[in-house]
């Protein structure tokens, strides 16, 4: 046992030394005459190449009344190109086991497709056929139309689901960009001509980002992606929306869930861009609040009081300012216990502020968890990618992670819990049996609205 | 229009994909301790992180009515402290070291799973022998962990039509075998589970013997057994659970379930009596389920997805269980669409597969998925810590995750046909249908 007690002291010695960094693996980064912009990050290991490509806009770029357009036209890329209709784009795809994916977010379009390196030849064509050469048929038109239709009212009957939506329409409200998800009539109003004139403006060279990450050959490959992208029209590159902010807070959404045998809740306040300097501060605030199994809202609601299987907050990362949310759930009966609870726990946070040696778990915990975050995969590596390219970042981003990390003192940390997780003017959405909650909810803002889970869409007057 | 045609007319060829399954992994290192605990390592260097996996040979196939549920109840007790580290400690320690932590149980195995950076290797090993042996009953955290498994009860099964309609589902397709009841447990029995129920848990389920440990990432070999023989050797083996006796009788006619819930869509399942995870008809089943639901050119999708548009989603699931279990499949029809409807064309394409051999392009295109989509699994330390004991502990041995491939190249199409004439029978058959209620 003796020597084993040795040689074990000798290897944790060795193994003691956490990483003073982490590194983002190298890359190339090229603009092609007609703007678009093309990475490539080789990474030998796993047999796998990654394409990811990025058409600025996303959901911001839905036009008014149109909400659901650009995620739309996104879904449509691969059902009918110039060269393939969409039942042999499909069974290409799947003969060679490559996923596809296409959708968006607040910022950009997003295309991912994965496939095994030695079908990158193929893999790229496909990839390009659908973002480069959609004909968008009307009958495939109407049929994914039809099917987004279904799949908003299918969201009603997933109380998680739905209760983002309702949020996202509350907490921004009608005048903001992100304030509009898609929902049944909007869906409805888009038209072949719609995302054909979408497509146009919007899939153009100074509007997109072309990634592959993963084990190939870069001299091929770069070559490949030069020769397909060079094609695409320079065109305009979109111009990103003026300022908005979301609504004022101060309000309560109620919607009514008969059926609901517990009360789901979010508890919002206006947040930080995915580029403010602080963001890395606020990402370890967070993580103490509610971004982590010990975090304070998840062990007072959770572990020590049993009224959810979990309770959580979340920091929105976007090109504009986000929410910081609160979001969790517990039975019909213990609803006003719970909500009462989370906003003592915000309150401790604003009033009290955090220890300093709740800072450095924190500081290990993001530390330790990021390697199999953000750098493991190829897909983990071109999204990282996208997002220093679209929110002009650089490496930085990555490889001085750990200094800003270790950057944030305790006094620094706890002024910015008192800036940004306030108690007074917040947003609040409830969804539950409303005739067993109407009444406790009442009293959490000077603004209540109500409305009814059955009835469509997600959007309520908000004044 | 003349490119569709043109498309459409242009026969494709499917070449064969080739193995690589071992080929970019380091290789994997087995050991037995003398106490019966099987170490599964594999050292990968990609990143500075560990993945630390311990499945216990226990869930709820090995309960009883009256304490349904408890394999589950207990997973959550054993986060609630032991001897060396009390209530919250494994948590604290766990995140302040930079790691985090999960687990899951099934009707078969309780896992418990752990991500954390390689400095952490030694506060893993420590805590996790803590626990394995040493564990703590405090009946006050009892009490407020029932309420956490009961609220995570009412949002995967109460309040989700997908979960109460897979709960009834099951509890009709088995009529005997412990498969009958949710792992989740019934709600009766969440209110009433007791201490001892806990104490004689722990002590059927949690022993050296009765668990396989893999450690996946930036270890080495001597490192992971220098403290596997510190922490985990000394721990003593228990006897193992006592066999399931019970099995289920054959089905001899179709049974029909209806749930009535305020919905905006019907919900449909339809399952299938099939045979545990060492038969090899089980991976005949796996490929019937890519060439029916993988990617949008399967059948059932381009079918009832695409072309009819009667369903908003399909899926399936060729389960590999212990004991004989369930392939089900699952339907969303679109809204005004009559379940009977989705049902009659499932059928349909059910009889097609009986009927006729699958041609070898569309064949050739499902096993290419299935060995994309198994290799998709291999990128990360967690997905293949995950693969290794699974395959350890359901097909008995995890060599097999590595010849996986041969087993499906050599499914041909009469196997295809043979196992949906065998399986896929209106007597076998269990249908589950959630219809919306007016509100």
């Amino acid at each position: 046992m003796k020597t084993v007690t040795k040689f074990l002291a000798i290897l944790l010695t060795l193994a003691a030394t956490a990483p003073a960094e982490v590194r983002l693996p190298k890359y190339t980064r090229e603009v092609l005459p007609n703007g678009a912009v093309v990475y490539l990050m080789p990474k030998p290991g796993v047999p796998l190449v990654n394409f990811r490509i990025l058409v600025k806009g996303g959901v911001e770029a839905d036009p008014g009344g149109l909400a659901g357009l650009t995620a739309v036209t996104a879904q449509l890329l691969r059902s009918g190109t110039a060269r393939r209709a969409a039942s042999q784009f499909s069974a290409e795809l799947d003969s060679l086991g490559g996923t596809f994916t296409a959708g968006a977010n607040e910022q950009y379009t997003v295309i991912g497709s994965e496939f095994l390196s030695k079908d990158l030849a193929a893999g790229l064509d496909l990839t390009a056929d659908a973002v480069l050469h959609p004909v968008f048929p009307e009958s495939e038109v109407k049929k994914a139309i039809a099917r987004n239709v279904d799949g908003a009212r299918a969201a009603k009957d997933n109380p998680q689901a739905a209760i983002g939506q309702y949020f996202r329409a509350f907490f921004y409200g009608p005048a903001h960009p992100y304030g509009h998800p898609a929902e049944e009539a909007s869906l409805t109003r888009i038209t072949r001509e719609s995302i054909a004139d979408y497509a146009k403006r919007l899939y153009v060279g100074r509007n997109m980002v072309v990634i592959v990450a993963g084990d190939f050959d870069t001299a091929a490959a770069g070559a490949a992606l030069r020769k397909t992208f060079s094609e695409v029209p320079a065109g305009t590159a979109y111009a990103w929306a003026k300022d908005a902010t979301p609504m004022p807070g101060g309000r309560l959404l109620l919607i009514d869930k008969p059926d609901a045998t517990q009360t789901y809740f979010e508890i919002a306040q206006p947040g930080i861009s995915r580029t403010d300097p602080e963001r890395t501060a606020l990402q370890l605030l967070n993580t103490l609040f509610g971004g982590r199994f010990t975090s304070l809202l998840n062990d007072a609601l959770r572990v020590n009081s049993g009224l959810t299987y979990g309770a959580r907050s979340m920091l929105d990362l976007n090109r504009r300012p986000g929410a910081i949310t609160i979001s969790t759930y517990t039975r019909t009966e213990t609803t006003e216990k719970a909500m009462d609870m989370a906003l003592d726990i915000l309150k401790r946070l604003n009033e009290n502020g955090i220890s300093a040696e709740q800072l450095a778990s924190a500081k290990a915990y993001m530390k330790g968890m990021y390697p199999t975050q953000a750098l493991e995969t190829p897909d983990q590596l071109a999204a990282m990618l996208g997002d220093i390219e679209v929110f002009g970042l650089n490496r930085g981003e990555v490889d001085d992670l750990f200094s800003r990390i270790d950057a944030v003192t305790l006094e620094h940390a706890n002024a910015l819990a008192k800036k940004w997780f306030r108690q007074n003017d917040l947003t609040f959405v409830v969804l539950g049996n409303a005739s067993k909650v109407r009444d406790v909810v009442k009293k959490y803002a000077p603004v209540v609205k109500e409305t009814k889970a059955s009835e469509p869409g997600f959007a309520v007057a908000v004044n | 229009m003349r490119v569709f045609l043109f498309s459409v007319l242009c026969l494709l060829s499917v070449p064969r994909m080739q193995s690589m399954l071992r080929a970019q992994q380091g290789e994997v290192k087995s050991h037995v301790l003398p106490n019966g605990l099987k170490v599964l390592i594999q050292e990968d260097h990609n990143v500075p992180n560990v993945a630390l996996y311990f499945f216990y040979r226990i869930g709820s196939r090995n309960e009883r009515p009256g304490t349904t549920g408890v394999s589950h109840f207990f997973e959550h007790m054993m986060f609630n402290g032991a001897k060396k580290f009390g209530p919250k400690q494994f948590d604290n320690e766990m995140e302040k070291a930079g790691g985090s932590n999960n687990a899951y149980t099934t009707q078969d195995v309780t896992v418990y799973t752990d991500w954390f950076p390689t400095t952490a290797l030694e506060l893993m090993f420590d805590m996790e022998a803590d626990r394995m042996q040493n564990l703590a009953f405090d009946p006050k955290i009892v009490e407020s962990e029932r309420g956490v498994v009961y609220s995570e009860r009412r949002t995967s099964v109460d309040n989700s039509n997908g979960g109460l309609l897979y709960e009834q589902m099951r509890a009709a397709a088995f009529t005997a075998h412990p498969y009958h009841w949710p792992v989740v447990g019934w709600p009766s029995d969440i209110e009433s589970w007791t201490m001892d129920d806990l104490r004689a848990h722990y002590k059927t389920g949690y022993a050296p013997n009765n668990c396989v440990m893999v450690v996946v990432g930036d270890v080495t070999e001597a490192q992971v057994m220098a403290l596997t023989k510190k922490y985990l050797e000394p721990i003593p083996q228990q006897p193992p659970p006592p066999a399931i006796r019970t099995k289920e009788p054959e089905q001899n006619g179709e049974r029909r379930v209806t749930v009535r819930k305020q919905a905006q869509l019907p919900l449909q399942l339809v399952a299938f009596h099939v045979p545990d995870a060492k038969s090899p008809d089980t991976t005949v089943l796996e490929v019937i389920d890519a060439l029916l639901t993988a990617g949008q050119s399967s059948r059932l999708y381009s079918r009832m997805v695409d072309k009819d548009q009667v369903a908003l989603n399909v899926g399936a699931q060729a389960g590999r269980s212990l004991d004989p279990g369930l392939f089900v499949f699952s339907v969303t029809p679109r809204s005004g669409v009559d379940p009977a409807r989705t049902e009659k064309t499932l059928f349909e394409e059910i009889e097609r597969l009986r009927k006729e051999n699958v041609a070898e392009d569309e064949l050739t295109k499902a096993k290419n998925q299935m060995l994309a989509q198994h290799y998709k699994q291999l990128k990360t330390i967690a997905g293949r810590a995950n693969l290794l004991g699974t395959f350890e502990v359901f097909r008995g041995d995890y060599n097999k995750l590595f010849t996986s491939d041969k087993d499906i190249e050599a499914v041909t199409a009469a196997d295809v046909r043979r196992v949906a004439a065998k399986y896929f029978d209106e007597k076998n058959r269990t249908v589950a249908t959630l219809i919306p209620e007016a509100k």
